[in-house]
């Protein structure tokens, strides 16, 4: 059980975490190799873009929309905004030399990590609820005894779908912290 | 009421935030410290950025007069030596400092030189240019003034346009370095001598048989490795025909690369 946990998954989390910042690395270095830097500094805004539009599923959710299938806007969400933190991670790149970008790009990350592992979690403990489930009524366990005895499994994962209520909240710093780098940019940039 | 608290805690922060990147910009949002004579601007952002415009040349000439650049530093005192950014920097067609300038360390003290651009320079200027540029120290740069775009043009210093193939034709059994031919660096002059096969008693006897006395200039006829080729064009000018084109040749070009004929011209 514990190696299906661990494959199902800690190893999908932990890839596909690693594979954004091994993916960026991996990018930046293209880049420094074919003298193309300057995307780096570009590459930024369609990354932002990409996130932005990932909020598609975000807006179907909360029924501000109703065009497409919330399952598949969900797939959308999950791999725009790995593209969109991949292209925003090269756009850091190492150069960071000052708070309001790191902050920016740690608010990022951690809400990418929020999203995995609210993502994983929460399907790793719905699973295994309805497992134990299945595995109580086949004892022949009546219906209040198997629910006593799911009753802190049950709580725990009702607990792990608050988790959307620390994604958004960290959306949000992201948001404000990208908006105020952005305007940073817009007041230093050499417009001519 | 819940979005609205949620509207009103974003803004604020984004308030505070922005209220930050104006009052504390050296913290926020800079790029790097500035450059070692820049240093003193490193808490005043604004002493070179006008807000949502840029860096304007004008705060730069505040302090670096164009007319002085080379010859005086923004203190006043005189620069010695070779003055070779005085001409560029008082012939530029328009004076926009951070074409070339970046004072940021983090992002480059200087911008690459591959993005600097001569149609910055005005067009007099230009062709000038050892107002700018020093003559690789070389025996074939160092006879050599000006008119450098013979051979080379303003997009890069290498390749050069100079074509060695109007001389000799590298090929498979000439693929040899510069030095192997121009010694001591000398371009104005080559041998052939030295290699494998090019002794000067192979090669007087090779001449000799085909009753040739003046050998010495070799890419005369030998444009390559090819010796048939070499062969046609001894015959033409045994001719006469290739007397014609010598002529103009050395019209032309005067007294250089070609100085040195056959007897039997």
């Amino acid at each position: 059980m514990k190696h299906s946990i661990f494959r199902k998954q800690v190893l999908p989390f932990i890839g596909l975490f690693g594979g954004l910042i091994f993916g960026a690395l991996i990018f930046d270095w293209v880049l420094h190799q074919l003298d193309l830097v300057w995307i780096g500094r570009w590459i930024g805004i369609p990354g932002t873009l990409l996130i932005l539009s990932s909020f598609l599923y975000s807006l179907r959710k909360r029924k501000k929309i109703s065009i497409g299938k919330p399952k598949q806007l969900l797939v959308l969400h999950e791999t725009l905004t790995w593209i969109g933190s991949l292209m925003i991670l090269v756009h850091a790149g190492v150069h960071i030399y000052a708070i309001l970008p790191w902050l920016a790009l740690f608010a990022m990350l951690v809400n990418v990590i929020s999203g995995m592992t609210g993502k994983y979690l929460l399907d790793s403990s719905r699973r295994s609820l309805a497992e134990k489930r299945d595995y109580y009524r086949t004892q022949g366990k009546s219906e209040e005894v198997v629910e006593q005895q799911l009753f802190w499994d049950a709580t725990t994962v009702d607990a792990m779908k608050q988790w959307r209520l620390v994604h958004l909240p960290i959306t949000l710093a992201f948001a404000v912290l990208g908006l105020s780098h952005i305007f940073s940019i817009l007041l230093f940039w050499q417009w001519q | 009421m819940k979005y609205k608290k949620l509207l009103l805690i974003v803004t604020l922060n984004l308030v505070v935030l922005v209220t930050l990147v104006i009052t504390m910009p050296h913290l926020m949002i800079t790029p790097g410290k500035p450059i070692q004579a820049h240093r003193e601007f490193a808490d005043d952002c604004f002493a070179c950025h006008t807000p949502f415009i840029g860096s304007q040349p004008e705060k730069c000439m505040a302090c670096h007069k164009v007319s002085e650049i080379g010859i005086k530093t923004t203190k006043g005192l005189s620069i010695g030596g070779e003055k070779k950014s005085v001409a560029f920097h008082q012939n530029l067609v328009e004076e926009e400092c951070v074409a070339c300038h970046s004072d940021h360390n983090g992002v480059m003290a200087f911008r690459p030189i591959s993005s600097f651009s001569h149609e910055l320079v005005e067009v007099n200027v230009r062709e000038q240019c050892n107002g700018c540029h020093s003559n690789p120290d070389d025996n074939l740069h160092r006879k050599i003034e000006g008119n450098c775009s013979q051979c080379h043009n303003i997009d890069a210093w290498q390749p050069a346009t100079f074509d060695h193939d109007d001389y000799f034709r590298f090929d498979h059994h000439h693929d040899a370095e510069c030095k192997a031919c121009h010694i001591d660096n000398d371009y104005t002059n080559y041998t052939c001598y030295g290699c494998h096969e090019h002794s000067r008693s192979n090669i007087r006897e090779e001449h000799f048989e085909e009753g040739i006395g003046d050998y010495e200039n070799c890419v005369e006829c030998h444009r390559s490795g090819d010796e048939d080729e070499a062969e046609r064009l001894w015959r033409s000018r045994s001719n006469g025909l290739y007397r014609s084109r010598e002529e103009n040749d050395h019209r032309e070009y005067g007294e250089g690369y070609r100085r040195r004929w056959h007897d039997d011209d």
